[in-house]
């Protein structure tokens, strides 16, 4: 699905991955671990393209072509989509308009029918409901005054409607309570289908419970340093990352 | 994002440029008596009209050209622009209009046909220097609402033009107001009775045709006791290399319980990008609460003319009356504006609200400058100010003037400003869902615009949106 | 005895036929005496001064005495503390800043041909004292303070004033804040029956990385206006509070331009005004970012309690930007007490007077608790609660 191959980037002077190599297959939920400043959230921002990172040498091979160079906004209408570790705000823009119009460039992009508002609002309110969010969310300004719950839970929503092929999920659980974290998890597994991949960022395991990931990487001085099944979960939570040298 | 990317998405071809060949009645150039007296005589004036042309015209003689805006432009040289020219054959009724400007009408989108009367907007539409066509003035008179050209007016609702005209403003306010007193052409006159809440919309169309003219348009606007009205204008003309002067005056008039709504979509030729051309906006609207717990609201949205030059305010005399100035002005190309408001209080328990948006793109200089005047006799006076910028590229300039005058110790005045560029990450989280950056700085520019664009009536939202994207219009990068 | 009308005149008459034509006296007469319609002093309406007939001083430079502060008697400097070098010389026009808004810069400058200097040799704290015993008397001086790179310099300002009504004292500062270096600066006048009026119009320059605090308190009921230009350069930092404490029939206030000419440079301007009686406040603050200060940041606020029947504030806090890498935004406000604070403090068995007494004095100890200087902060509180009770005491509140 995704084949990253030397990659190297930089934010500002900082060299931060240095020759990373990682093949993300289609339908199985890949799980990046690693200390802080490893270069996780570098990672998840070099693959969507964003401004803060330069990437300098590699590759990342989507769907038959690589797409370092791809604007950001090409690279989300073939399917790449990211949840931010912390969703900016942005006032005086409508939610829901955002949502529409966001929704409505994808389906353009795949060549079909735009929806009209009404349409629109259907599908919004069943996947409103599934997420427990209120609809007044929708009549809001995007993110902003949003609690961490709230703007975590739009993140997901938005995954939810513009159906990506690979999904990166940066700290998705960061700061959310559990019962925000179980309506998280059952969002991303209702997203599983045997097609898509996802990536998932995370420091801790309480996530993974909920999910089932295929593979766990560890992301450590700018390279990936080891990849396993889901027990190497337990080891890492016990023993911690020292023990983890190139292979 | 790459500067030129920006430029390109802010700097959309000015649409409405075309140019109607038609007949027209040009007198040459130039400003003396001669002129005035002509004007007056076109317009078939009474004697006490041609009067005061001529005594404001001594007095501008004896005035200077203001220069304390933050503005840059050539001089103006007042003798080298005719002061009045018309289309021959004036109408009496649409089918007499000359079809080449019912097809200039129909470009720019204004509803004087049949069709677009059905929509239930009543428009005056002002081509050069008279009025072509005002549309549904017989329904109107059913109500005893009186919407008709300010030259009608003269002829016909003299009483209500000698006690009114000069009230707001008067004569010798300003060099431009002082000017336009002794030249202008027309313009429009609204009356709405006692207790009559005018049944639609009324909407008057500025067209500048002609070459080297300038346009001298004169509205008043009297809103009789518990009465209300909502009042639109629209402007445009074609593209030409040479500024043209544009000297407006504007008067509004509420009484006890009555309130006037006034937007303005403003779309002057902007000019191109070095300054060339455009027109030289310089407007003078004011507004008097004269009443107890009236109520005048201004909103604008500028986005053309080369240089603009125009604080609608409110004069709040009347007790508890309500003054409100909604604005947004996006400067780009090499546009200037120096836009703003004045808000007066002077009767007990008054309020007012100012909110403006600034846009400023490519070279434009967007400058903000109000004034909140608190007099000791309003007690009790509330007024609230937020005034903010966006900046677009790094040549632009955004400038924020607000003054505050306060004697009233018992009253609230507050003022916020704050000035910014579309912020990377905005754009980023945008495009990051698939959004183009063309539309997602559109995006984030009309979330700026929000809180303006809310006050105006639903059709003239639809095109002030309509109008900003195409302002902001270009490719993506 | 000289008028400062006949003065321009003059000047005006002898540059017509000067063959070198001098560029300070050209930029005075460009700009002109202050009237109604110049800018600055629209608010402070100084016009009677400018006609007035004053007595004028003669200035001899004498030996110095020492003393725990720098002593300033009608111009002339007495006294200074050891470690500190206080001379005359004459003033350079190389040195003046042509880019200066205000006449009475210029003005100050040419009549006072030399300027008091006052070197500041490594981390010191100095007091000056003006002192102003005339009156009638046109008194006038420039000072120009000189510190050095990488050291840490305060100056606290005080004013003792003995029978100077209806005199005029126009002084000023001509300060370079040197790279690396940061100036402390704490404005602390009283000024009242036995005041003359006060311009104090300064010129100061923040090199790199150099950092400025300005702080002026201002109480009184006689008329003053202090006026600063300063210019930033890259990563200087400038922080100004200033605090308006009015009564009677004054008109008195900040006008101000802050240049960010550099990258990255930050101001932080505060006023906070309380007027009382029939008194006008003048806040007219401008923040200039030109286009070469890309990453700048600035913030200006003004927040003013009218307590008097007739008071008057004027409040223009003004931003003018050429660049869009920035970070500004101002505000302003004018009101009175907030009734629900006073309600609650009401509520909890304190009298009105006092509750007033309470919101009011921690609105103005938001400024005066900023002062570092212990002692400093000390003195001006003191000095305003001085103030507030005779205010308070005489309108029969407390």
């Amino acid at each position: 699905m995704l084949t990253i191959k030397n990659l190297h980037a930089n934010i500002g002077d900082n060299k931060i991955l240095q020759g990373l190599d990682l093949t993300l297959e289609a339908g199985k939920v890949h799980v990046i671990m690693g200390p802080n400043g490893a270069g996780k959230s570098t990672l998840s921002k070099a693959i969507v393209g964003h401004y803060d990172v330069e990437v300098t040498e590699g590759s990342i091979d989507y769907k038959g072509k690589d797409i370092v160079k791809l604007p950001a906004e090409e690279r989300a209408l073939e399917g790449i989509f990211m949840s931010f570790q912390n969703p900016t705000e942005i006032p005086g823009v409508n939610n829901a308009y955002f949502l529409r119009t966001a929704l409505n460039a994808k389906l353009k992009h795949e060549g079909k029918e735009e929806l009209n508002a009404a349409e629109f609002l259907r599908v919004m309110r069943e996947k409103l409901s599934s997420l427990e969010m209120k609809t007044d969310m929708l009549s809001r300004s995007l993110n902003e005054g949003f609690s961490g719950g709230e703007k975590k839970r739009n993140e997901i929503l938005q995954m939810l409607i513009l159906k990506p092929d690979v999904i990166i999920l940066d700290e998705i659980d960061s700061g959310l309570d559990i019962d925000a974290l179980k309506a998280v998890a059952e969002g991303i597994n209702s997203m599983q289908d045997g097609k898509r991949t996802f990536l998932v960022i995370t420091h801790y395991r309480r996530l993974l419970d909920y999910l089932t990931p295929d593979y766990i990487h560890v992301l450590k001085n700018g390279k990936i340093l080891k990849t396993a099944g889901v027990e190497l979960v337990d080891k890492l939570e016990e023993e911690g990352y020292d023990w983890i040298k190139a292979e | 994002m790459e500067n030129n990317t920006l430029d390109k998405a802010v700097s959309a071809d000015y649409q409405l440029g075309f140019e109607v060949d038609i007949e027209t009645d040009t007198i040459e150039a130039g400003l003396d008596e001669e002129t005035i007296r002509f004007i007056s005589a076109k317009k078939e004036e009474p004697l006490w009209m041609l009067e005061i042309r001529l005594k404001a015209f001594k007095k501008w003689q004896k005035m200077s050209e203001p220069h304390w805006a933050h503005l840059n432009y050539e001089p103006i040289d007042y003798q080298s622009i005719s002061y009045f020219s018309a289309p021959k054959n004036a109408p009496d009724s649409l089918d007499e209009v000359d079809p080449k400007i019912l097809e200039a009408y129909k470009k720019l989108g204004i509803p004087l046909d049949e069709q677009k009367q059905l929509q239930g907007i009543a428009v005056d539409a002002v081509f050069d220097s008279v009025s072509v066509k005002t549309t549904y003035s017989e329904e109107l008179q059913k109500h005893g609402v009186i919407f008709c050209s300010i030259s009608e007016a003269i002829q016909d609702h003299p009483e209500l033009v000698k006690k009114y005209m000069f009230s707001v403003v008067p004569m010798t306010d300003n060099y431009f107001a002082a000017l336009n007193s002794a030249v202008f052409t027309d313009g429009t006159f609204v009356y709405i009775p006692k207790g009559v809440r005018c049944p639609m919309e009324l909407s008057t169309y500025f067209r500048i045709n002609a070459l080297n003219t300038g346009q001298f348009e004169r509205t008043l606007i009297i809103a009789d006791e518990g009465s209300y009205v909502s009042y639109n204008e629209g402007c445009s003309a074609p593209t030409r290399d040479e500024h043209q002067l544009h000297a407006a005056v504007v008067e509004l008039i509420t009484m006890k319980d009555a309130e006037i709504k006034y937007s303005t979509i403003q779309n002057w030729y902007p000019g191109d990008e070095d300054g060339k051309g455009g027109i030289y906006n310089f407007v003078t609207k004011r507004g008097l609460c004269k009443g107890d717990n009236s109520k005048i609201s201004w909103t604008q949205v500028e986005t053309g003319s080369a240089i603009t030059w125009k604080y609608p305010s409110c004069v709040l005399k009347g007790d508890n009356s309500v003054g409100e100035f909604y604005s947004v002005a996006v400067t780009t190309l090499a546009q200037q504006a120096d836009t703003g408001t004045k808000m007066i209080h002077l009767g007990k328990n008054t309020s007012s609200t100012i909110v403006s948006k600034g846009i400023s793109a490519m070279k434009g200089q967007n400058i903000y400058r109000g004034l909140v005047k608190v007099a000791k006799s309003a007690t009790n006076a509330r007024n609230h100010s937020e005034c903010d910028s966006l900046l677009i590229g790094d040549q632009c300039g955004a400038h924020t003037f607000p003054y505050l005058e306060s004697k009233d110790n018992q009253g609230q005045i507050e003022h916020e400003a704050s000035t910014s560029k579309i912020s990377d990450e905005q754009l980023f989280y945008l495009r990051q869902r698939g959004i183009s950056e063309e539309d997602a700085v559109s995006m984030i520019v009309h979330g700026f615009c929000k809180e303006v664009f809310s006050q105006l009536p639903m059709e003239y939202a639809v095109e002030a949106k309509a109008l900003l994207n195409l302002t902001l219009e270009g490719s993506v990068g | 005895m000289m008028k400062l009308t006949d003065l321009q005149n003059k000047l005006q008459n002898e540059f017509q036929i000067a063959e070198s034509k001098s560029e300070l006296v050209e930029k005075f007469l460009d700009l002109g005496l202050p009237n109604k319609k110049s800018e600055a002093y629209r608010y402070a309406n100084m016009d009677k001064l400018f006609d007035q007939e004053f007595e004028t001083l003669e200035y001899n430079a004498k030996e110095l005495a020492y003393s725990d502060k720098i002593l300033i008697v009608n111009g002339e400097v007495i006294s200074m503390p050891k470690g500190i070098r206080v001379y005359y010389a004459n003033t350079d026009e190389q040195n003046i800043n042509l880019e200066h808004y205000d006449p009475l810069y210029f003005l100050g400058h040419l009549l006072s041909k030399k300027s008091i200097i006052i070197e500041i040799d490594g981390d010191s704290e100095v007091d000056i004292l003006h002192r102003i015993t005339k009156a009638s008397t046109l008194i006038h001086y420039r000072i120009v303070i000189k510190t050095q790179v990488n050291k840490h310099a305060s100056i606290y300002e005080h004013f003792e004033f003995d029978n100077a009504h209806e005199s005029l004292l126009l002084y000023g500062y001509d300060v370079d804040v040197q790279k690396d270096s940061t100036l402390t600066f704490v404005k602390n006048q009283h000024s009242d029956e036995d005041a003359p009026t006060i311009i104090a119009s300064h010129d100061i320059k923040v090199e790199k990385q150099a950092s400025l605090t300005l702080q002026s308190f201002d109480f009184g009921n006689a008329p003053a206006l202090q006026l600063f230009n300063i210019v930033l350069e890259e990563h200087a930092h400038v922080d100004m509070g200033q605090l308006l404490y009015l009564w009677g029939n004054v008109k008195r206030g900040t006008i101000s331009k802050i240049i960010h000419r550099g990258e990255s440079s930050h101001s932080v301007q505060e006023a906070k005004n309380i007027l009382e009686g029939s008194a006008r406040g003048i806040f007219d603050a401008i923040i200039k970012v030109e286009h070469s200060a890309k990453y700048t940041k600035t913030q200006q606020n003004s927040k003013t309690i009218l307590l008097g029947e007739a008071t008057y504030m004027v409040a223009k806090p003004q931003l003018e930007i050429y660049i869009d890498e920035l970070e500004a935004s101002h505000g302003s406000t004018i009101g009175q007490l907030d009734i629900e604070q006073l309600f609650y403090l009401r509520s909890r068995g304190i009298t009105e007077v006092e509750a007033r007494k309470l919101l009011i004095v921690a609105f103005a100890n938001k400024l005066i608790g900023t002062i570092r200087d212990k002692r400093q902060e000390e003195l001006i509180n003191q000095n305003f609660e001085k103030a507030f009770y005779a205010q308070n005491q005489k309108t029969n509140l407390l």
